[in-house]
C-alpha cells in the first residue's frame, strides 16, 4: 500500500533529500499560516505534483482514507466547542455550529492534509534504497540506513513467522479460544518461538553481514548513483527562503 | 604447503565447556579440491566449517588449542572480515544469510562490493558476473523475497562469489530445499569447482555429495573418522557399520561384491547409470514377481483393523489463497489406513493439502470430513484431537524449558490426566530416541534433534491420525531409521499415518499408498509399486523413483521394486 511506485517523472528524479526538505519545509509553513486558505492551496498544489509524478489518484485516495475521518471529527468538535466561537453559522435546535470553530477545524484539517500528501509523494516517488544512499551521502551512518531498510522487510517476515507459529501450535492442540489462563499460555507459546527465532536469525545474519565486510571502515560506494543537481539545490534553497519569509511575516504581523 | 592447515585442534564451546566439539583434529585441504564432509548430527561438521572461516574463535568463543591456517595466515591473528576475502561461507538457511535490506537480487549480490568501496561500474560488473555464474542473470530485478528456496540459496552463493574468495564453505546448503533446488545448487557448486575454486561442502545428501566430491571426510564425535576417496570411504564406513546415508546404488553393489556376484576389482558405481552398466553384464537375474510374492517386506493391512472407517474424506476440494493462487483444484479421495505418502514438487499443493487435514485451512469449495466432522464447523483445537500434525520447522513451535516438558505440550492441550500424559510422553520420547536428552533445553539441541522433539510432542497427543510434514529433511541416518520405525509402529497400532515428503526412498520403504500431487490435482494414487513404476508420469511433478526402482526397470525386471533389499533378493538369491 505504502510502496514505491516506479517511474521517471521529474518528481522521481529529484534527490530524496530535496523531497524530504520540501516536505519538512511545507509542514513548517502550513503550521505558521493563520487561515485555511493557504494550506488548502498548498494541498491542491501537491495534488498537482502528484499528477506530474503520475500517481494523483493513489495520493488522493490514500490521503482521503487517512484524513477524512479526521476532518469530520475535528470540524464537529471545533465547530461546537472552539473557545473563540462567537458568530453562529448554523443553528439546529439547541445545537449551534460556529463559524470561527469551523474555520479553525478546516485549518487543522488542511495542515494535516498537506503533511500527509507531502509524505505520500515522498514515499511513492522514492526508491527506499535511493533514499538511504542519498542520506548516507549526506552523512547518515550506513548502519542506521541498514536498520531502516531491513525493518521494511522485517515486519512482513515477522508476520509470516507468527502465522507459521500459530499454525504449528494449533496443530499441537493449542486452543486459542479458551479461558484466560489458557490464553495466557497461548501467548507464551506464540511469543517465545517468535523471539528465539528472531534472535537466532539475527545472530546468523550478523555473521553473514560481518563476512560481507559490513563493519569494515573506510570508503564505501553504492551500486545506485543518486545525483544532487543544481535543480535540487535551487529547490532546497527556495524552500528555506519561503520558510524564513513566512516566519518573518508571521512575527512582524 | 596446503591452502588450509588444521593442526591438532581441540575446541570446546563456552556454552558446553566439558564436551569438546572437535578433538585433536588434524587435516589439510589442497587448493582446488572438492571436499565433502558428512557424519551424524552433532558430530562436529559445522564446527569444522566455522573453524576454517575463523567464526571459531572470533564469533563462537570457547577453549581453543591447536592451530588453523588459511593460505599461511593463522586464523587467530586475523578477523572474520579479513578472512572473508579468502573464505566464503554459505549457510544452511539462505533467508538468514541474505541482508534483508535489498530490494533486488542485483543489490543483494552487490552488497559486499559496496562495503569494499569499489568503483560503481566495477560493483555492477562483478555483481552481474557472479549472478550469471549461478544462472540468475535473468532475475536481477526480482525481489529477493520472491525467490524459490533453490534460487535464494543460489543468490546467497552469488553474493559470496562476488567477493571472489578462494575457498567456499557450504554448511548443509541443500537440506531445506526440494529435489529441484538440490540439483540446482549442486550443479552450481560443481561448476565452481571446475573453475578452480576450493570447495568444502557439508551434507547428509551422499547421493549427490559422493558423486561430485573428490575427497570425503566422515566426522565422528569431533574427530576425523574416515578420510579419502568417496567410494572407498563409504565402503569402509559401511563395513564398520557406521551409520551414514550410503547411496543405494553403492550399497547394492557392495552386497553383490560380498556375494561374489560381481568381481570386487571393478570400480564401485555411484550413479544409477553406472550401476546399470555394471549390473547389465551379470547373468540373467531371477524373477522380481516371485521374489516379491515370497517377500516378507510388505505389510498386510486389510483385516488389521476391526473396521475400516473412512478417517479423512476429501469431496471435490478446491482451495484458492486470498492472493488468488489456486493451490488445490478439485481433489476427491478418502484416506483410510496404513501409511500414505504425499509426493510432488514444491508448489504442487502438498502443504496446502496437509493443512486441510486438521482444519488449518478450509476448502474454498467442496468439503473435508475428519472422521465424519466437517472441518468448516470445528475449531482446529477440536480437530487436533483427531489429527496431530507435525510441521517441518521445529523453531516455529518449541518454547518450553525441557524436552520432556515440551513433549508434554500436546497431551496437556488434549487434557490428558497426569498418569496418562506421563505414559504418552515416555513412549513418544522413546520412539524418537530422546530419552538421553529429556532434561535438556530444546534450544540447546541440534536441529535434527529439535525436529524430533516437535514430532514427539505430536505423537504424544495419541491421535488416531498423524500427519508428518517432511519429517526426514536434514535428518542423519539414525534419525531416518527412527522415523521409519515410528511410522511402522504407528501403523501397527492401527493409526492412519500421512507423510508429506520429498524423500522417495522413505516413501518406497514405508508407504502402503502413494499420492503424487501435481498443480493442485491428484496425478497418481496407488500402491508404491504402481506409482513409482510410472517414471514418465512422475517426472511431470519432478519426482524421481528411488534408485532401486530405477535399476530394476533398467534391468528389465518383470515387476517394480521398491528397496535395495528387494533388488538384492532378485540379483543374489541366497
Amino acid at each position: 500500500m505504502f510502496e514505491y511506485r516506479p517511474g521517471d517523472s521529474p518528481v522521481h528524479l529529484l534527490n530524496p533529500v530535496t523531497k524530504l526538505a520540501v516536505a519538512v519545509g511545507l509542514t513548517v509553513v502550513v503550521f505558521l499560516l493563520p487561515n485555511p486558505w493557504g494550506p488548502a492551496l498548498i494541498a491542491v498544489a501537491l495534488l498537482g505534483v502528484a499528477a506530474v509524478a503520475r500517481f494523483p489518484g493513489r495520493v488522493a485516495k490514500l490521503a482521503a482514507v487517512i484524513t477524512v475521518p479526521f476532518l469530520v471529527s475535528v470540524v464537529i468538535v471545533q465547530g461546537l466547542f472552539y473557545t473563540s466561537n462567537e458568530t453562529p453559522f448554523i443553528e439546529m435546535g439547541p445545537v449551534t455550529f460556529w463559524e470561527e470553530g469551523l474555520a479553525y477545524g478546516l485549518l487543522i484539517f488542511f495542515r494535516v492534509l498537506v503533511v500527509v500528501c507531502a509524505v505520500l509523494i515522498l514515499v511513492f516517488s522514492t526508491y527506499p534504497k535511493t533514499m538511504m544512499v542519498a542520506f548516507i551521502d549526506k552523512g547518515l551512518s550506513p548502519k542506521l540506513a541498514y536498520v531502516f531498510l531491513a525493518s521494511l522487510q522485517f515486519i512482513p517476515e515477522m508476520q509470516r513467522r507468527a502465522q507459521a507459529i500459530i499454525e504449528a501450535q494449533q496443530a499441537r492442540g493449542l486452543d486459542l479460544k479458551a479461558n484466560l489462563w489458557r490464553r495466557f499460555q497461548a501467548l507464551l507459546a506464540m511469543m517465545i518461538p517468535l523471539l528465539t527465532g528472531a534472535l537466532i536469525s539475527v545472530e546468523t545474519r550478523s555473521l553473514a553481514l560481518e563476512a560481507r565486510g559490513f563493519s569494515r571502515g573506510g570508503l564505501r560506494n553504492h551500486l545506485i548513483e543518486v545525483p544532487d543537481t543544481t535543480t535540487d539545490r535551487v529547490i532546497r534553497w527556495s524552500m528555506a527562503a519561503i520558510v524564513v519569509l513566512v516566519a518573518l511575516w508571521r512575527i512582524v504581523l | 604447503m596446503s591452502l588450509i592447515e588444521i593442526e591438532d585442534l581441540t575446541f570446546c564451546y563456552a556454552s558446553q565447556p566439558n564436551e569438546p566439539a572437535l578433538r585433536n583434529l588434524s587435516c589439510s585441504i589442497e587448493q582446488g579440491s572438492f571436499v565433502g564432509i558428512t557424519g551424524l548430527a552433532e558430530a562436529g561438521k559445522s564446527s569444522f566449517c566455522r573453524l576454517i572461516a575463523g567464526y571459531i574463535p572470533h564469533f563462537f568463543h570457547g577453549e581453543f588449542s591447536g592451530r588453523v591456517s588459511v593460505a599461511g595466515t593463522d586464523t587467530r591473528e586475523t578477523t572474520i572480515g579479513e578472512l572473508a576475502g579468502r573464505v566464503g561461507f554459505v549457510f544452511e538457511n539462505p533467508f538468514d544469510q541474505l541482508t534483508g535490506a535489498s530490494l533486488t537480487v542485483l543489490e543483494e549480490a552487490a552488497f559486499a562490493l559496496e562495503n569494499m568501496g569499489l568503483a560503481r561500474e566495477e560493483i555492477r560488473q562483478r555483481a552481474e558476473k557472479s549472478l550469471s555464474q549461478v544462472g540468475m542473470e535473468d532475475l536481477t530485478d526480482r525481489h529477493p523475497q520472491q525467490l524459490s528456496g533453490g534460487q535464494s540459496q543460489r543468490l546467497a552463493l552469488a553474493s559470496v562469489l562476488a567477493v571472489q574468495p578462494e575457498v567456499f564453505i557450504l554448511d548443509e546448503p541443500t537440506s531445506q530445499l526440494d529435489p529441484l533446488g538440490v540439483e540446482e545448487v549442486f550443479d552450481v557448486i560443481s561448476d565452481m569447482h571446475r573453475r578452480g575454486y576450493t570447495v568444502t561442502v557439508v551434507s547428509q545428501d551422499l547421493d549427490h555429495l559422493a558423486v561430485h566430491a573428490d575427497r570425503l571426510i566422515i566426522i565422528d564425535k569431533g574427530e576425523i573418522g574416515w578420510d579419502g576417496e568417496p567410494r572407498e570411504i563409504l565402503l569402509d564406513a559401511a563395513e564398520a557399520r557406521h551409520p551414514v546415508l550410503i547411496p543405494d546404488v553403492l550399497e547394492i553393489s557392495r552386497n553383490l561384491r560380498a556375494a561374489r556376484r560381481i568381481p570386487s576389482n571393478s570400480p564401485v558405481p555411484l550413479t544409477v547409470e553406472q550401476a546399470a552398466k555394471e549390473l547389465s553384464s551379470m547373468d540373467t537375474p531371477g524373477s522380481a514377481a516371485q521374489t516379491i510374492a515370497a517377500g516378507k517386506t510388505s505389510r498386510h493391512l486389510s483385516g488389521s483393523k476391526l473396521e475400516s472407517n473412512k478417517e479423512l474424506v476429501f469431496e471435490d476440494v478446491h482451495y484458492d489463497y486470498p492472493t488468488g493462487v489456486s493451490a488445490i483444484r478439485g481433489v476427491s479421495l478418502s484416506l483410510d489406513e496404513g501409511c500414505i505418502c504425499i509426493v510432488g514438487q514444491n508448489g504442487a499443493g502438498k502443504t496446502t493439502f496437509a493443512k486441510h487435514l486438521n482444519g488449518l485451512l478450509r476448502p474454498t469449495r467442496g468439503r473435508v470430513l475428519v472422521r465424519g466432522k466437517d472441518t468448516r464447523e470445528y475449531r482446529v483445537a477440536e480437530l487436533a484431537r483427531e489429527v496431530g500434525l507435525a510441521f517441518q520447522n521445529p523453531d516455529d513451535q518449541l518454547f518450553r524449558s525441557t524436552v520432556e516438558e515440551e513433549v508434554r505440550f500436546g497431551p496437556d492441550n488434549m487434557g490428558a490426566g497426569t498418569e496418562e500424559a506421563k505414559r504418552l510422553v515416555a513412549s513418544a520420547m522413546d520412539l524418537m530416541g530422546l530419552d538421553a536428552v529429556r532434561e535438556k533445553k530444546p534450544h540447546d539441541l541440534g536441529v535434527s534433534e529439535r525436529k524430533r522433539v516437535a514430532t514427539a510432542s505430536v505423537i504424544a497427543m495419541n491421535t488416531p491420525v498423524v500427519v508428518l510434514d517432511e519429517p526426514t529433511g536434514g535428518q542423519d541416518a539414525e534419525g531416518i531409521d527412527l522415523l521409519g520405525h515410528l511410522v511402522d509402529h504407528l501403523v501397527q497400532q492401527g493409526k492412519l499415518v500421512i507423510v508429506v515428503t520429498h524423500d522417495v526412498k522413505f516413501a518406497a520403504r514405508h508407504a502402503d499408498r502413494v499420492i503424487a500431487l501435481h498443480q493442485g490435482r491428484v496425478l497418481l494414487d496407488d500402491g508404491p509399486r504402481k506409482v513409482f513404476g510410472q517414471e514418465e508420469a512422475l517426472a511431470r511433478t519432478h519426482v524421481e523413483p528411488p534408485a532401486a526402482t530405477q535399476l530394476g526397470k533398467l534391468l528389465g525386471l518383470d515387476e517394480t521394486l521398491r528397496t535395495p533389499e528387494e533388488l538384492l533378493a532378485v540379483l543374489a538369491p541366497e
